[in-house]
Order: structure tokens, then C-alpha cells, then sequence
């Protein structure tokens, strides 16, 4: 992969002649800043040209030596800054233009053929790198990719055109599963990560996913989302709350309320729920306990108790009251007593995200006359406007990776899942078919999980951040899906 | 003699002065009291025939799309609601706010919050005692035409006067 460095020196006398020094910081690289090796075309040497204009005079030359050799310096290191010693293939996944990388995922071999088979175990993985939006997905039926005894076959490996590969082995012993996964870089004929998990067979899909999730760790340096879970509102009745696998399988029932139900969030430990309910004929605040299954009020004041988040460290909750006037955010605690009132104001103030970092609160409000995205320290301050191309503009999801939100705006008359950097620059448009509405972020920043109609009746998709792969996932048709940032 | 009057009129005057100050004080909104909580009405009994004979003919007022602002036949069927209750002072309702099924479902919980609560206001300030209402939102989750067209749109954003038993 070809790897961009920017980087420019300019050495300008100043007023006294000075010489001066600038350097462009170089990008960062990785997701989490560490220096990825491409594997062709390292295109050093031709970007970190010092071009100087103007006369240096002779007693700066000194002072130049020693500016350039830190400036050299700080190249080298960020060159050769230690990668971890078996990852050399790296996905950069911040830089746009990304290529997918060409992945082979050959069926799983066993020994015995139990009531599961090797194929339907692979195709749980194959689906979950599909999804992410970085990987294009080798076909290994018509060219087989492994040697007799199960190993990689690396020559036909690269004529598949793949950069990895995946490989399984497992069995089935009285009721338990036994799988060793191993990743392979195909040009380096190396082994990059090997893992052993066991579990009962009925866990046979969160064994794969948890797999996956090691695998991206060690692809991109981040690990994967596939062992969360996504929470929604079923939309046609009854409203109750379901909860499925972030593929959409498994999927479950979480509430009887028989009433109207709406905004579910997850708690960051998974352990409950927090959900706005007309179960007492008021929108409330309620939580449920996933353990015990049982319901507690939180919030139950006059007028709305909705749109309830949890801060990421799980102390503090935001969400929008009215019970004082119109409604206005405020932060509470787990057990619904009132901490602060963050905002005031003559607008309607609702649906407050969190930054990762539990700092700001990102919301909405239509105090500038129509609805649009602000953000206020979460502590309390001044609110600054985050939004304004459009006139509507709602929904805000902040990404765990901090760096940018999703929400869901207007766009030529039609609802579109938008997403924007934190400092309102780089607008996007993700979808275009239907309505779109209700984005909800993967733990790893990677998917957003949203509500379409595009196919008739609304479900909830997945699509990578870049918004190219966009599928359903749900079985039934829902809306507000709330995504968990623990594994299961 | 003079200085009786004096007296007596600067006694007026303090008293005078006094209401004035009492009017004069800034206008306390009147939180709204939980649909269940105990509300002095709620101990009158009120006859049955008169109940279903006041909520059929309290006028639902309606709205533009993303607006909460009052037009002025809105303002119209507040008018003839107000002067319902003032015949009916025993009769406490709840305003239901609703929204069309566009836009996102929490913003329209807040819109249908505000609409409410502008209807209320306006009742408010033609004199009905704002102690008689409670306020419900129900964003776009509750509408009357499930149609998909601005004909089912129009009859959904609105607020609802249900009277409360």
C-alpha cells in the first residue's frame, strides 16, 4: 500500500534576517497514530525536499545544521517508529481512497463433521470483514487456497490476488467447540496472529466474532465490533424494545411494556438499558435491568424525560426535560436525580451525545429558528453552533473515535444520514435512497447503524463510516437503534 | 379637615400602590401538573354525559409542518375552546401534542411538547386557570391518519384536548 507523507520545510529569512524553520507535521498514520509500513512504493525520498529562498547568512548556517538534523530526525523516527514486529500489514484506515484489502477466508476444516459445519462458520466471518467496508472478500470456491493438512498454500494465494488469509480449524467435543484461528500475511509468508478459543457449541457465532474482532486488532490496530449488540424500537406494533447480534442475528425481545416506547440507550456496561416509555401515559424514563429484566423509573416529571444518554463513564446521564418550560438538557445521575441544567434559552433542546472523552455534549436545538447541532461543555458553558448548511439538522451521534459526529439532515427535502468533523468542516452525505434517519456509531468508529425505508418498510442497516456498503440487517422493521460499546 | 383627607387618601394611595405591585410582579409559569397528580378538580365528580358532551366539542388546533406557532384559525378554535371551559370550570384535560411522521423522533417529541405548550399558554392567557391542564407530548408516534401524503400529514400535527376523568 502506498503510504503519503506530507511534509515541507521552508527556510524564509525574517525581518532581521532571521532564518526561520516550519515544518508541516506529517499525517498521522494508523489508527492509533503508529507508523504503518506499506508494502510497495515507500515514496520517501521525494516529498521532504527543503526548498530555501533568499540569502542565509553565515553565522545562522549553524543553526540551520542543527534545525535540519532535528528536522531529519524527527523524519527517521517517525519513519521507523516500532511498528509491533508481526504486523506488517496494516490497514490504514484513515486515509481516503482506501483500497480494500483482499482478504481469503477458506472454509473452516474439521475433523468430524458435527451438526456445524465449516462453511457456515466461515461465512459468519467473511460476512463480518464484508461489513466493515475494508476488505473485499476473495473467492476461494474455484481456487482452492489451503494445502492438504490445512496450512495456507501461499503460491495460490497470491494468484487469488489475496493479501491475507484466514484460516480455521476446529472440532466439536460433548456439547464443546474447539477453534484455533489463524491470520496469515500471504506476501511474507508469515503467520500474523494464531488464536484458540473454546466455548459451548450453541456459542458458536460470538466464537467467530470474537475471532473477527482479534482479527482486526491485528489488521488495523483497533479490534473489531463484532461481538456488540444493537438495541431498537420495533416500528410497527407493538413498539416494544428488541435487541440482535450487530449482524442481526439472534434476535431478541426485550420489552412487554404495551405501550409506546422510544430512544433506547445502552448502559456502557451492557448490564441495562435506559428507554423513554408512555407505560404511565407520560413519555418517562425508564431503565431495565438485563439481568432480572425488571423496569425502574428514572425520570417520570411532567412533560418529556427522553432522549436519555449515558457519558462514557457511565456516572452521569443527559437527556432533555420539560418539565420547567420548554425542553432543555440536563444531566442527572443513573438513579434520575437532577445534577445540572445545561442549557436555557427560548429554543426546544433535545437528544444530547456525548464526546468519547466525556467533555462536551453535542445537541439539538432550534433556538436559531430551525433545528440544528450545538455543543456545550458538559459541565456547563457556552453553547457553540456545530451546524449550519441546511435547516434541519437532528440526531446527533458522536463517534468513538472523537473525531467526527453523524446526524441525520434534510437534503433536498429528503432525511439523510450526514456525517461532519467535530469542527464543522468536511460535510458529508452518506445515504441517498429513502428516508434515513437515527444514526448510531459502532464502538469502534468503524459502522453506523441507522433506520431506512428504502426497501419498503423501515429497518435498520449497517454501513461503513465512508457510508459504500449499506445493508439491512434487521428482520423486522425498526428505528432507534442504540449500539453497545461492550462486547458481549 | 385636609389633613384627614390627606391621610386618607395617601392610605388609598399605599393601598393603590400595593395592587399595582402585586399585578406588576413578573408572570410565574405555572408548571404543569403530572397527568395523575391530584389536581383539585379531580375530586368534583362531574357527570358522564357531560364529559363526552365538553370532549366532543373541544376543537382540535392544528399546525404547519415544523411549526409551533399559533395561525390565526388556530387561534381561532383556542378561542371556542376557552370559552367551553369557561362554562365547565369543574373539567380539568390534558393537551396531547403531535407531529406528522417527518423529521426525526425526537425532535418531534419536542415539537409536540412545544405545541402543546403554545396552546396552553394562549388558553392561559384568555383567562382559564393553567392549573386545569397538563401537557403530554407524543411526538410523531401517535397519529390519526397513517396516510403518506400531506392530507394525512396536516391532520396528524396537532394538539389534542382530552379531558381528564
Amino acid at each position: 500500500m502506498k503510504r503519503v507523507l506530507k511534509g515541507r520545510r521552508t527556510i524564509s529569512p525574517g525581518p532581521g534576517g532571521r532564518g526561520g524553520f516550519q515544518t508541516r507535521p506529517y499525517r498521522s498514520i494508523g489508527t492509533d497514530g503508529r507508523a504503518a509500513h506499506g508494502r510497495r512504493n515507500q515514496d520517501l525520498a521525494g516529498t521532504a525536499r527543503p526548498t530555501s529562498g533568499g540569502k542565509i547568512r553565515a553565522d545562522k548556517a549553524a543553526r540551520f545544521a542543527l534545525v535540519s538534523l532535528w528536522g531529519i530526525l524527527t523524519l527517521c523516527l517517525s519513519l521507523f517508529s516500532t511498528p509491533p514486529a508481526h504486523a506488517k500489514l496494516v490497514i490504514d484506515f484513515d486515509r481516503p481512497g482506501l483500497s480494500k484489502m483482499p482478504i481469503a477466508v477458506p472454509d473452516f476444516v474439521t475433523e468430524q463433521s458435527g451438526f456445524l459445519s465449516g462453511s457456515e462458520l466461515a461465512a459468519i466471518l467473511k460476512n463480518d470483514l464484508y461489513l466493515t467496508g475494508l476488505f473485499s472478500i476473495v473467492d476461494t470456491s474455484s481456487l482452492p487456497v489451503l494445502s492438504s493438512d490445512g496450512s495456507p498454500d501461499f503460491e495460490a494465494c497470491s494468484k487469488s490476488g489475496a493479501q491475507a488469509v484466514v484460516t480455521g480449524r476446529f472440532h466439536a467435543n460433548s456439547g464443546e467447540l474447539v477453534f484455533e484461528g489463524r491470520l496469515y500475511d500471504v506476501a511474507l509468508k508469515k503467520m500474523e496472529l494464531g488464536k484458540r478459543f473454546t466455548a459451548r457449541l450453541q456459542e458458536h457465532r460470538p466464537l467467530v466474532h470474537k475471532f473477527g474482532d482479534r482479527v482486526m486488532e491485528a489488521l488495523t490496530g483497533l479490534p473489531g465490533c463484532f461481538s456488540s449488540q444493537i438495541i431498537f424500537v420495533g416500528d410497527s406494533p407493538p413498539k416494544e424494545i428488541f435487541a440482535m447480534d450487530f449482524d442481526g442475528q439472534g434476535l431478541r425481545q426485550l420489552t412487554g411494556t404495551g405501550a409506546i416506547n422510544m430512544s433506547p440507550e445502552w448502559a456502557p456496561d451492557g448490564r441495562s438499558i435506559l428507554f423513554t416509555s408512555y407505560v404511565n401515559r407520560n413519555p418517562d424514563l425508564w431503565s431495565l435491568d438485563l439481568q432480572s429484566m425488571m423496569l425502574r423509573p428514572i425520570s417520570a416529571k411532567p412533560g418529556i424525560n427522553a432522549s436519555a444518554r449515558f457519558s462514557p463513564a457511565g456516572d452521569t446521564v443527559a437527556l432533555s426535560l420539560s418539565f420547567n418550560g420548554s425542553p432543555k438538557i440536563f444531566t442527572i445521575t443513573p438513579q434520575g436525580q437532577i445534577i445540572n441544567r445545561l442549557t436555557n434559552g427560548r429554543g426546544n433542546d433535545i437528544s444530547p451525545t456525548w464526546s468519547p472523552d466525556g467533555a462536551t455534549i453535542a445537541y439539538v436545538s432550534d433556538q436559531a429558528g430551525t433545528p440544528q447541532i450545538y455543543m456545550i461543555p458538559a459541565t456547563g458553558g457556552q453553547p457553540r453552533r456545530l451546524t449550519f448548511g441546511g435547516n434541519y439538522n437532528t440526531d446527533p451521534d458522536w463517534s468513538p473515535r472523537g473525531d467526527r459526529l453523524a446526524f441525520t439532515a434534510r437534503v433536498d427535502g429528503r432525511f439523510q444520514i450526514c456525517s461532519i468533523r467535530v469542527d464543522g468542516t468536511d460535510f458529508r452525505v452518506l445515504t441517498s435512497k429513502g428516508v434515513n434517519q437515527d444514526p448510531a456509531w459502532s464502538p469502534d468508529g468503524r459502522m453506523i447503524a441507522f433506520s431506512s425505508t428504502r426497501d419498503g418498510r423501515r429497518l435498520i442497516y449497517l454501513m461503513d463510516s465512508r457510508g459504500e456498503i449499506q445493508v439491512p440487517i434487521s428482520s423486522i422493521s425498526g428505528k432507534a437503534p442504540a449500539w453497545s460499546r461492550h462486547a458481549r | 379637615m385636609s389633613s384627614r383627607r390627606l391621610k386618607i387618601a395617601s392610605i388609598l394611595l399605599i393601598i393603590l400602590c400595593a395592587l399595582l405591585a402585586g399585578c406588576a410582579q413578573k408572570i410565574v409559569r405555572q408548571p404543569f401538573p403530572h397527568p395523575g397528580a391530584r389536581s383539585p378538580y379531580a375530586a368534583a365528580p362531574v357527570a358522564e354525559q357531560e364529559i363526552q358532551a365538553v370532549q366532543a366539542s373541544l376543537r382540535p388546533v392544528y399546525f404547519d409542518y415544523d411549526q409551533y406557532t399559533l395561525s390565526p384559525q388556530a387561534q381561532a378554535d383556542l378561542q371556542y375552546n376557552s370559552d367551553l371551559l369557561r362554562r365547565v370550570p369543574q373539567i380539568a384535560l390534558i393537551a396531547e401534542g403531535h407531529c406528522d411522521e417527518r423529521g426525526t423522533g425526537e425532535y418531534n417529541l419536542a415539537l409536540g411538547d412545544r405545541r402543546a405548550r403554545s396552546s396552553v399558554e394562549f388558553l392561559t392567557a384568555l383567562g382559564i386557570d393553567p392549573h386545569r391542564f397538563s401537557v403530554v407530548s407524543y411526538g410523531s408516534e401517535l397519529p390519526v391518519d397513517p396516510g403518506h401524503n400531506e392530507a394525512a400529514w396536516s391532520k396528524n400535527r396537532r394538539v389534542y384536548f382530552r379531558v381528564s376523568r
